[in-house]
């Protein structure tokens, strides 16, 4: 049996590469993906707690929360799309028109 | 019986004011019967009150009747009262005010019938200010007394503003009317601030502001001298205003921009009065001290003086008037200034002769008030009339009008024989009694020597008036007809020289009332302990008076001086013998310059007003420019730069923002960590 501490060191590495990326990437496709990771960091613990605590509470949350991450996406996809064709970019650094 | 009615007397004046504002328009002559049916009816009770009060033994011995109903309360023990407060003084001014209106509301039928839709608001006007004039006389209290000044203050400037929107003789005139309101309003306002300064000083003295509680020996005794000193010259501050006395006396010349009916009503007969009214009631407060009762007859003996001079070569009527007016407002306080001063040695030092001396300068100010309101109203109603027939105001333009207007020319000369002080005429009794008192007064005590300064002063004015008198009636009604005079319609009409007649009569006779019991009814006595004052406690000299006046070298001296008075205005105006323009150096001379400038007292309201105002205004702009405008533009100025400042942390970089929250994050972390670690699980 595998320990849960491995899990959560797992997710928790997981969550911080996701992070770095979201930080540090300034193609907005990629900070998509490493958001996705993030969530999947998520979505470990819910599943590493629901078998430890035997409870299958935590594997409904985690199947709802890919539903919603996959509509996300698409709307997330589809907003850079929009964004590209209005500006001609999707790099972070390119898209601040929404500021004071 | 008639006395409990009292509250009538200035109430029905109200009525008429509210049903000529309401319906005036809709009634004959624009509610001028109604007006004249109020102040009739006002008069009628008066009469019935005064007749009762005199006759009923029951009122004799306090001196007054007074009933009072609750107004308000100011928390800290002070409950101010409404009602009546009738006494011998009330009833003087009660009875002379209404029956002058009356007479001067029927004349303002003849004389305003020209006016149109404007009468309305005319009869709505006197009517008001009859009821302040009759509601100031019967008040029971100060702060009620004060109401009603400040109603008459009101009437008054809105009645020299008359014609301020169109005036008969034109835009120029009309703009004149509307600065000379003005400064009515503000100038007597300088004295009412001082009025209210007073009556706080004496609430707070006496805890209470009615007549009977101020005016109680035991309390006056038990108040703070030094307060009731401060109190009197105060409220002698009010009178200063309201009667235009020295130096305030600069807005009654111009206040007679309004019609003629309202200068002798308001700025003749009645609201100037006030003043002196004033005074006399508050004897008990000011007698104490003999420096207030001096700096009365000082204010008083001052501006008799210095408003004679400026009648002596004034060419308009109703100006010659008015300062006539301001004369003979001084001589009352001056009578009244130097009795009180004879009251307060007597009370000092115990003498009882003294104190009946002082006692006839209060008869002498009352009765010179009384008459000074029948002549004064007949000489400006006389002076209506013929600015009715001319169309001037203007003397040099007069002349040769006594064959026209044969009425007013005889009445305005007996107006002129009374107040000039020709004997067995009305003014002649006052006036001699108000010299004799103030010759009285130079003989006693520390300052006395300054009523000798005082009474040589009032009889170079008994001297002045009658010159002036003399110089306006020859001016106007004999020698050649002037420019003006040749469009003369003759007579006015009935409604006007009825009055005049009736008035004229009084001018004569009212005088003699001090031979039959004036003296009786209007003395002041002043009797232990403590000295308590009561209004109608004398004795009735009677006849005496004959052989006090004509007993005395003196009085042959005014006589002469104004029979001299006279000649020379005789040999000056109507001979024309002399040539009034000698004295005047062409125009040129130091001393005319002096008076047609009103002793420059018009330019040193203008100096004082000027660089006061200025300052106070500089002062008040700087203050609002820099500490209000600052606080509220240093306030917005610092939330715009604020936000100006945080907005800048808004760079639109979604990295940046991440970052912030990333770092949140982190933070709240490592402080629940810090929590956990620092206080345990307990949490």
């Amino acid at each position: 049996m595998i320990p849960i501490e491995a899990y959560l060191a797992f997710a928790a590495i997981l969550f911080a590469i996701g992070a770095y990326g979201v930080l540090a990437k300034n193609n907005t496709i990629v900070v998509l993906m490493c958001i996705e990771l993030m969530l999947n960091a998520a979505n470990i613990n819910f599943i590493a707690f629901a078998a430890y605590s035997a409870d299958a509470i935590g594997q409904v949350f985690v199947i709802m929360t890919i539903t919603v991450a996959a509509a996300e996406v698409a709307v997330g996809i589809a907003i850079l799309l929009n964004a590209y064709r209005a500006k001609g970019t999707i790099e972070a650094s390119g898209l601040k028109s929404m500021r004071w | 019986m008639f006395v409990e009615y009292t509250w009538l007397v200035p109430l029905l004046p109200m009525i008429c004011f509210v049903a000529v504002g309401l319906i005036g328009k809709r009634t004959p002559e624009g509610g001028a019967y109604l007006a004249i049916a109020g102040a009739a009816a006002s008069c009628v009770i008066s009469v019935l009150v005064a007749y009762e009060f005199f006759t009923s033994a029951a009122y004799h011995d306090p001196g007054y009747v007074t009933a009072e109903i609750e107004w308000f309360k100011i928390p800290g023990g002070f409950t101010l009262h409404f009602g009546y407060y009738i006494d011998s003084l009330a009833c003087l001014m009660m009875l002379f005010a209404s029956f002058i209106s009356t007479l001067i509301f029927v004349y303002s039928k003849g004389y305003m019938h020209e006016q149109g839709a404007k009468k309305r608001r005319y009869y709505a006007e006197v009517s008001l200010f009859l009821t302040g004039m009759l509601g100031l006389a019967v008040s029971s209290n100060f702060l009620e007394m004060f109401v009603f000044w400040e109603i008459m203050g009101l009437c008054s400037y809105l009645l020299i503003g008359f014609w301020s929107f169109s005036h008969p003789e034109g835009d120029d005139a009309a703009d004149n009317a509307a600065s000379a309101a003005k400064k009515a309003f503000l100038v007597t306002r300088l004295g009412d601030v001082c009025l209210m300064a007073g009556l706080f000083v004496v609430l707070y003295s006496f805890g209470s502001l009615d007549y009977v509680r101020v005016f109680d020996a035991a309390a006056i005794h038990a108040v703070d001298q030094d307060m009731l000193v401060l109190g009197s010259l105060l409220i002698f501050g009010g009178v200063i205003g309201k009667s235009a006395q020295f130096p305030l006396l600069d807005w009654l010349p111009d206040a007679m921009a309004g019609p003629t009916t309202v200068s002798a009503l308001i700025h003749a007969a009645t609201m100037v009065k006030a003043g002196v009214y004033l005074v006399a009631r508050c004897y008990p407060l000011f007698a104490q001290a003999s420096e207030v009762m001096l700096f009365v007859g000082i204010i008083g003996g001052v501006t008799a003086f210095f408003a004679a001079t400026m009648a002596l070569n004034n060419m308009n009527i109703k100006r010659v008037l008015a300062y006539s007016t301001l004369s003979q407002l001084g001589y009352m306080f001056l009578a009244l200034g130097a009795g009180g001063y004879l009251i307060a040695l007597g009370i000092e030092t115990g003498d009882h002769h003294l104190i009946a001396a002082g006692a006839a300068g209060y008869v002498a100010g009352c009765l010179h008030m009384a008459n000074h309101a029948f002549f004064k109203a007949l000489l400006f109603l006389c002076s209506g009339s013929v600015i009715h027939a001319v169309g001037t105001e203007d003397m040099r333009k007069m002349g040769g009008l006594h064959r026209k207007m044969k009425i007013t020319s005889v009445t305005m000369l007996i107006g002129s024989l009374s107040i000039a002080g020709f004997p067995f005429f009305s003014g002649f009794w006052s006036k001699e009694l108000v010299l004799e008192t103030v010759m009285h007064a130079s003989d006693y005590g520390a300052e006395g020597y300054l009523f000798t300064i005082l009474w040589l002063l009032a009889v170079v004015t008994a001297f002045m008036t009658a010159f002036y008198m003399f110089r306006m009636w020859f001016m106007t009604f004999s020698g050649k007809p002037g420019h003006a005079s040749e469009h003369c319609h003759g007579e006015s009409p009935a409604s006007m020289t009825a009055p005049l007649a009736i008035l004229s009569a009084f001018a004569i006779g009212f005088g003699f009332t001090i031979l039959f019991g004036f003296d009786a009814l209007l003395s002041i006595g002043v009797e232990g302990p403590h000295h308590q004052f009561t209004v109608g406690a004398g004795e009735a000299k009677g006849f005496e008076y004959l052989s006090d006046i004509f007993g005395s070298a003196y009085t042959y001296l005014t006589i002469a001086l104004v029979l001299g008075a006279i000649g020379i205005a005789h040999l000056m105006y109507n001979k024309r013998s002399v040539d009034a323009g000698r004295f005047n150096g062409g125009g040129e001379s130091f001393v005319y310059k002096a008076l047609t400038k009103r002793w420059w007292f018009p330019q040193l309201y203008d100096q004082i007003s000027w660089k006061l105002g200025y300052g106070v205004a500089r002062g008040v702009d700087f203050i609002d420019r820099q500490v209000v405008d600052g606080t509220v533009n240093g306030l917005s100025n610092a939330v715009a730069g604020g936000g100006e400042l945080i907005g800048k942390a808004q760079t639109g970089d979604v990295r940046s923002y991440t970052w912030a929250v990333v770092a949140g994050v982190v933070l709240l972390f490592a402080l629940m960590l810090a929590l956990f670690y620092f206080i345990g699980g307990g949490i």
